[in-house]
């Protein structure tokens, strides 16, 4: 075990990789000797060659479009967009062509979109956003989004290993801020959720960078048992364990860093009050960024990001319902 | 080759094809008069049936295109991989997708190529080298392009081939493709089929320049062939072939030929003057075939005939089948076991069996 | 930091921070590798001061504004996160100037109100006495024959929360408790209370929430307020303005009805805000609605536990009298906390009364998403000019009072709630003298 940066376990995840399989190749803009614009990559040229770490043009479309080619006969293709908000003009070749390759034709598209998204560092309204919710919508791809180094690790493992599309939402807010143990080698993280801390009294549904907001706004609430849960999965999501933990705790609180309208949380909320309405206890709680773009002005960002202070108020109102 | 196209000949000087074929075999010939019948007929039967209300959906065909992808698609070899455009139904037939199939595709029955799950001519048969087009064109000029990159990134001599048409070359798709393949000298052809209107929209209102003069701007090849003579479509496909295995990058073959028919079912194509389809008519690809074989000798009727009776009996299977059941509706949206890639298509043409294990 | 940094301390004047600065969005700390001036140096704004590494890129810090390097805090060869301060410089009794980079920016204005995630939604009684229960709560209360219109709710304005009737479970020992822990951390102190008369207060009489005191925390109730107040200010833009009452006609007025003062200060607002309707009005966000009715708040004190604001509804169809007996009862209530959720709703108007205890000026609070509040405060007896029929000034003994009113300057403007004032004056000194 080697204690790792989540950013470093993602690069620790594509090196081993790459070493393992000689079908895997990443592929993005600066990826190559600049080495991404947030390392990610930083040195795997000189180990792999500018060939398997390639540096593409400026051109997103076509780096999905050309990795479902690679895909489709018979490589393993990572690809980086330089901000999770840039897959907007990957959009169409990801959820129209790659989404809904298998159903149609029965045709295998394996490959990883990574995503560094999220915001909370004035990267204004197109570097700070969280696109995972349009993938949800769109049948045929997998998104998982990993809280913690070692989960980082393990499910871009399973990602790569997929036979489908899977969009990687990997949090710039987490790269070097969370750090832990991780294991050496290959290992895949399962795509489905992780109780973060166990708890009695209300739940918080999170993933990603709020997984580490809700145990920081839940660390010490007046005593109460709250259990925090780590989706990591968002498609697929793992119904089972959100239900289990409200059925335990009956009192839910959502968290989403997306903006609020039907955003991964609506989605968990829909599920609660559908199935588990007779464990409820109060109402199904959301905490999200309201429906606006992230401004840039950190006073401005500040505001409408989820952060401890929101998360723990939601918390101890539903608390005292 | 000819260059019997709507606008002046390009730059190229090229001349009429000889009488004899250097690449080109009786049979080979012969067979590219038969992918053209087949497409022909099997889209008139198709036709017939949507108009009995077999077909659900809307129906688009190629008639009088028939030479753009028959040509292109018989210079491939099984190892080789193809991103098929709607008015390309020859390109299926050749790579080996049985009538029957095709039919039943059209009807949304069980047999169908997607089994129901597309319509119409959204399909490939991956197991025969081929990805099924989306409607977003040209999308698939980028997979092709991936493709290619793939062979070349693991040293391989194969080749990527996709359709598209004028309208795509207005498209954003278009640019990332041809500049992709272009920087990285990809293996990849690119034929642009250029039928003269996108749905109602007349190639004027859609680009100022020729998209086969931006091929030199992107660093490649670019040709105009007539793309109403098969064996000129061959032609310059087999070369473009040649020059992509050989590491000499990318091509774009603009072949120039006309949408005889509406863009789908419905349209009666009234924004078309009559004088424009009867100068086209008198192109007609299957025709200048059948001409060319009848002055060598062979018996076009009997090709004709055989052509007939296999459609008939396709067409009888086809209706015999039954629709696909609603059962496994919800399976398949992802891929549960391992991602197999796409396998080999037939490739008839003489060449290759020639190579024998060359290629 | 090391305490040889701090001995070389120099203080004088304002000082400006020198802080790490962030060279990329993901960069969460660096390293000082290097000191270009010392502690004493005079320095120009702009000048680069230290070197500094990240794990992008190797660059230096430019100060923030002239003056004198006054404290170095981190050493060489230290890392330290974003945003910690490297630096102070003294800039000799002027602040920055403007266009200060970031390593000193002023502190950001207030930002705007977050929007707030409404936790649930308000309390609200059900018809008639019946209460509404959580589906986990009538499930259990099903699975175990409980009478729910028995059971002491905990929760807030008295609703029955899933420990509630899982204690209750617990203690009847009516069958398995498959999520046992839901209870264990909040005692029942209600239920097994000795004290108790009943085994459950009437359902119609929700209690208001009582307070209970955390170690060494501040109240539920206290934090609510706290909250709510924070809240007002933050969204409102809060602006008082006073008037001065003679209060003689009210003082005879009172005497002679025995009501308080406090019912006529109603009285003569229910006029006011008929006659300025823009005051009875609800705002929230870019929503401002006016409302008919005058259903007015009167701030209750709770004593140490805090305060309430109970309100009486259509007040406009009630008498001075009417309204005397009215808030009479409201305070008694509240104290007794036998207030429902309908008491404590609807507001469209606040008074508040704290001059019983002889202030004599206030600023209060806006009560959101109302638009004002009236502050009443002492009457004191002062000596005022007067002017007779005749036009002659002189100096009289009148009982006096100044009426504060803090209105939101988003709904309405200065002259406005002035005029409003000068009505609630002109009511209250003109009252019939009979």
């Amino acid at each position: 075990m080697a204690v790792m940066t989540y950013l470093q376990a993602i690069s620790s995840a594509l090196r081993d990789e790459l070493r393992a399989d000689e079908r895997v190749l990443v592929m993005g803009e600066d990826i190559g000797v600049f080495g991404g614009a947030f390392k990610v990559t930083d040195g795997f040229v000189d180990e792999f060659g500018t060939d398997r770490v390639m540096d593409t043009p400026l051109a997103e479309s076509a780096i999905i479009g050309c990795a479902i080619g690679a895909a489709v006969v018979g490589m393993r293709p990572v690809c980086e967009m330089q901000f999770a908000d840039f897959i907007s003009c990957g959009f169409d070749q990801l959820v129209n062509v790659a989404a809904k390759m298998h159903y149609r034709q029965s045709l295998a598209v394996p490959i990883v979109v990574r995503l560094p998204s999220g915001g909370g560092f004035s990267g204004g309204p197109f570097h700070s956003q969280n696109p995972e919710a349009l993938f949800m919508h769109s049948p045929g791809i997998k998104v998982v989004a990993p809280s913690t180094a070692e989960d980082a690790k393990g499910l871009l493992h399973a990602a790569i290993h997929d036979p489908n599309p899977v969009c990687f939402m990997e949090h710039k807010h987490l790269y070097r801020r969370v750090k832990g143990e991780v294991a050496e080698g290959v290992y895949e993280t399962p795509f489905s959720a992780r109780v973060a801390r166990a708890g009695s009294d209300l739940v918080v549904i999170a993933y990603g960078a709020m997984v580490e907001v809700a145990l920081a706004a839940t660390e010490d609430l007046d005593g109460a048992s709250v259990e925090v849960l780590d989706l990591r999965s968002l498609v697929p999501l793992d119904e089972e364990a959100v239900l289990d933990s409200v059925a335990r705790c009956s009192k839910v609180v959502i968290v989403d860093e997306a903006n609020m309208t039907c955003a991964a949380g609506a989605q968990v909320a829909a599920l609660i009050a559908e199935k588990a309405f007779e464990d409820l206890d109060g109402p199904v709680v959301r905490v999200a960024t309201p429906d606006v773009p992230i401004p840039f002005s950190p006073p401005l960002e500040q505001a409408v990001l989820p952060g401890v202070d929101r998360v723990r108020e939601a918390c101890r109102e539903l608390l005292d319902y | 080759m000819a260059t019997e196209t709507a606008r002046p000949a390009g730059a190229s000087g090229e001349t009429a094809p000889p009488a004899e074929q250097e690449h080109l075999r009786l049979q080979d010939r012969i067979w590219l008069l038969r992918a053209m019948l087949l497409m022909r007929g099997i889209e008139a039967r198709a036709m017939s049936l949507y108009r009995q209300g077999k077909v659900p959906g809307s129906f688009y065909d190629g008639y009088g295109q028939e030479a753009v992808s028959a040509g292109a698609a018989f210079a491939m070899a099984p190892e080789d991989r193809l991103c098929i455009l709607h008015r390309d139904l020859a390109a299926h037939l050749i790579r080996g997708v049985t009538p029957a199939r095709i039919l039943s595709q059209y009807m949304g029955r069980a047999a169908g190529i997607t089994r129901g799950r597309d319509g119409n001519v959204h399909f490939g048969d991956p197991r025969l080298g081929c990805v099924g087009m989306v409607s977003m064109l040209p999308d698939m000029m980028l997979v092709a392009t991936g493709m290619a990159m793939a062979f070349k990134l693991r040293g391989e001599h194969r080749c990527a081939l996709t359709w598209f048409g004028d309208g795509s070359t207005s498209r954003g798709d278009f640019h990332e493709a041809m500049n992709w393949a272009g920087v990285q000298r990809l293996p990849v052809v690119f034929v642009l089929e250029n039928n003269q209107y996108a749905y109602s929209t007349p190639v004027d209102k859609q680009f100022a320049v020729d998209p086969v003069e931006r091929a030199a701007a992107y660093g490649f090849a670019g040709l105009t062939v007539d793309g109403n003579d098969v064996e000129a479509m061959f032609d310059a496909a087999r070369e473009a072939r040649e020059r992509a295995v050989a590491g000499g990058g990318p091509t774009l073959i603009e072949a120039v030929t006309m949408r005889m028919h509406g863009h789908a079912a419905h349209d009666d194509m009234k924004y078309v003057p009559k004088e424009q389809v009867e100068e086209w008519r008198r192109r007609d690809p299957v025709e200048r075939q059948e001409r060319r074989l009848r002055d060598l000798g062979v018996d076009v009727d009997a090709v004709r005939a055989a052509v007939g009776e296999e459609i008939e009996a396709a067409a009888t299977e086809a209706l015999a089948g039954p629709m696909p059941s609603d059962e496994d509706v919800l399976e398949g949206v992802f891929c549960e076991g391992e991602a197999e890639p796409l396998g080999d298509g037939q490739a008839p043409w003489s060449g290759f069996a020639r190579a024998g294990g060359e290629v | 930091m090391s305490s040889s940094t701090t001995e070389k301390t120099i203080s004088t004047g304002p000082v400006v921070d020198v802080t790490m600065p962030q060279m990329g969005v993901s960069v969460a700390e660096g390293t000082v590798v290097a000191w270009r001036v010392g502690v004493g140096d005079r320095i120009e704004a702009e000048q680069a001061i230290c070197d500094i590494s990240t794990d992008k890129i190797d660059t230096e810090v430019p100060a923030p504004a002239g003056g004198v390097v006054a404290e170095i805090l981190v050493p060489v060869g230290e890392t330290v996160e974003v945003g910690t301060v490297l630096a102070r410089l003294s800039v000799g009794g002027e602040r920055a100037a403007d266009g200060v980079s970031g390593a000193a920016v002023p502190p950001a204005p207030p930002a705007p109100t977050a929007p707030t995630t409404p936790a649930a939604p308000p309390a609200r009684a059900a018809p008639g006495n019946g209460r509404r229960y959580s589906p986990v709560v009538s499930r259990i209360a099903a699975e175990h024959g409980i009478d729910l219109s028995t059971v002491a709710g905990t929760g807030r304005n008295g609703r029955v929360r899933k420990q509630d009737v899982m204690a209750l479970v617990d203690v009847d020992g009516g069958g398995e408790v498959s999520t046992a822990a839901a209870a264990a951390d909040e005692p029942p102190m209600h239920i097994e209370s000795p004290y108790r008369p009943d085994p459950a207060p009437p359902p119609a009489a929700a209690a208001a929430p009582v307070a209970e005191i955390a170690d060494g925390g501040l109240s539920r109730m206290r934090r609510l307020i706290g909250e709510r107040m924070r809240q007002s200010l933050q969204t409102a833009a809060t602006c008082t303005t006073w008037i001065e009452v003679d209060m003689s006609r009210v003082e005879a007025a009172r005497a002679r009805l025995g009501v308080t003062a406090l019912a006529f200060v109603a009285r003569a607002t229910i006029d006011a805000l008929r006659e300025h309707p823009a005051l009875n009005a609800w705002l929230n966000g870019d929503d401002y609605a006016r409302v008919a009715d005058v259903n007015l708040g009167i701030a209750v004190s709770l004593g140490e536990d805090g305060l309430i604001v109970p309100v009486i509804h259509r007040a406009q169809e009630l008498s001075v009298e009417g309204l005397a007996a009215r808030i009479k009862e409201l305070a008694r209530r509240a104290r007794a906390r036998e207030l429902t959720a309908d008491d404590v709703l609807g507001g469209t108007f606040t008074i508040t009364n704290p001059g019983q205890y002889g202030s004599i000026m206030a600023t209060p609070i806006i009560n959101q998403p109302q638009v004002g509040i009236l502050d009443l405060e002492a009457v004191i007896k002062r000596p005022v000019v007067v002017t007779d029929g005749e036009g002659n000034d002189s100096i009289a003994i009148r009982p006096m009072t100044i009426l504060g009113l803090s209105w939101d300057h988003r709904a309405l403007d200065g002259a406005l709630s002035a005029q409003f004032l000068a009505t609630v004056k002109r009511r209250l000194e003109g009252l019939a003298l009979s």
